[in-house]
């Protein structure tokens, strides 16, 4: 492979930039910290003569550098908010095969790398009616009845349509669990005590799991067998405190509940 | 038998909402699914022989790392698409309930066990990631030699 060459030091640039533009929509997206590595390491040195490429990557911002004609060039970009979006991950792994293994000029990859992060692959009220049955299903399998389910498919349905909303904010994953976990737990009451649901406790639960941290807790460990401590550490630090803060939120409601 | 199927259909469909929040591509959806599917499957049927939470989460996370691995190679697609969604089910997100719900009645002993037993879940959830990662890749390693 690799017979295609880097003309001048502006595209050397340019090509880091693309890797980087990469790499930045995967951690984004709930990539994990290897994975991104590894793709902007690989999209680099596709390009023939580019003797030297490194990347560093943390779940708070990327590093990399290259070599090209005894001048080394590095960028370091600052990664804030990370929001799951599996699609952009697998849309940016489909490029970077394309782009390592054609002939493809850089400024097209830019521009088709920008096309994928502006991509919406469903809509948000899609989103909360299948984040609504999801919550729905898995109250019937943690024990629920008929009615636990239609009083999670509408609590489930609020949660997740809140939760997306607040996100615009840009507040931080914190409070985007905690007000999460509030409402989940205190429609979840409302309903009980109407007398629509049998068992409050199932309703919760199922309407409090489109909030729990799975991907923070499958990325930690993923990170940490590749030997990213950094990153695994940090990831997990996240999980925790996602739970935590979900923790809050129930406890919060239920206190006052119980108390009052 | 039947209530293995209906325990199949329920955690497929949990699966498959998860997937579409997670925004996973429309022709990947049924796979995931599956995934999540067999992962509780395993959780189901090797909990009602050993009787044991967290035993059988861990069986079921190893299936799920498993099953994630060998679709990521087959369909070339980042393995975590399978992944992330397909422990969903397993996340002990009852635990973590049960233990607020403790300590807001102030029973700390039952707060305690329960708080215990969610970490146990969560790092057996970790563990059986951990060991079929780590087998898919030495297999890929031994392979490429």
């Amino acid at each position: 492979m690799s017979q295609f060459i880097i003309h001048n030091k502006g595209e050397a640039r340019k090509l880091l930039l693309l890797a980087i533009l990469a790499g930045r929509i995967m951690l984004r997206n709930g990539a994990e910290t290897y994975r991104v590595e590894d793709t902007i390491e690989r999209i680099i040195k596709s390009r023939k003569n580019i003797k030297y490429a490194d990347a560093f990557v943390t779940p708070t911002g990327i590093f990399a550098s290259l070599e090209y004609e005894e001048e080394v060039l590095t960028y370091l970009i600052r990664i804030k908010a990370i929001r799951i979006n599996l699609n952009k991950i697998n849309l940016v792994n489909d490029f970077s095969r394309e782009f390592v293994s054609t002939n493809m000029s850089i400024d097209e990859g830019i521009k088709k790398l920008r096309m994928i992060d502006n991509t919406e692959t469903y809509s948000p009220l899609f989103k909360s009616l299948f984040g609504a049955l999801s919550c729905g299903f898995l109250s019937i399998l943690f024990g629920g009845s008929m009615l636990d389910f239609i009083s999670s498919i509408f609590v489930g349905f609020f949660v997740v349509l809140v939760v997306n909303r607040i996100n615009r904010y840009k507040l931080t994953f914190f409070i985007n669990n905690f007000i999460g976990a509030i409402i989940a737990t205190f429609l979840s009451i409302l309903i009980t005590v109407i007398g629509i649901a049998d068992n409050m406790n199932t309703v919760i639960i199922a309407s409090i799991m489109p909030l729990v941290p799975g991907v923070a807790i499958t990325n930690a460990m993923r990170d940490t067998i590749s030997g990213d401590f950094v990153s695994g550490l940090s990831r997990a630090m996240e999980a925790i405190f996602s739970a935590l803060s979900i923790a809050f939120g129930v406890g919060l409601v239920l206190n006052i509940y119980l108390g009052g | 038998m039947v209530e293995i199927i209906k325990q199949f259909l329920f955690s497929f469909m949990s699966t498959i909402g998860f997937s579409v929040l997670f925004n996973i591509p429309k022709e990947l959806i049924a796979k995931t699914g599956f995934v999540g599917g067999i992962g509780w499957i395993i959780f189901y049927i090797t909990g009602q022989y050993l009787n044991n939470e967290i035993i059988s989460t861990f069986f079921a996370a190893l299936t799920v790392g498993i099953f994630g691995e060998l679709f990521a190679r087959y369909f070339k697609k980042p393995a975590t698409v399978f992944i992330i969604p397909g422990i969903i089910p397993l996340v002990p997100g009852a635990g973590m309930y049960y233990t607020m719900l403790t300590l807001s009645q102030k029973d700390f002993y039952a707060a305690a066990t329960k708080g215990t037993e969610t970490f146990f879940i969560a790092a057996a959830i970790s563990t059986g990631l951990i060991i079929s990662t780590t087998l898919s890749k030495s297999i890929r390693r031994v392979k490429n030699k």
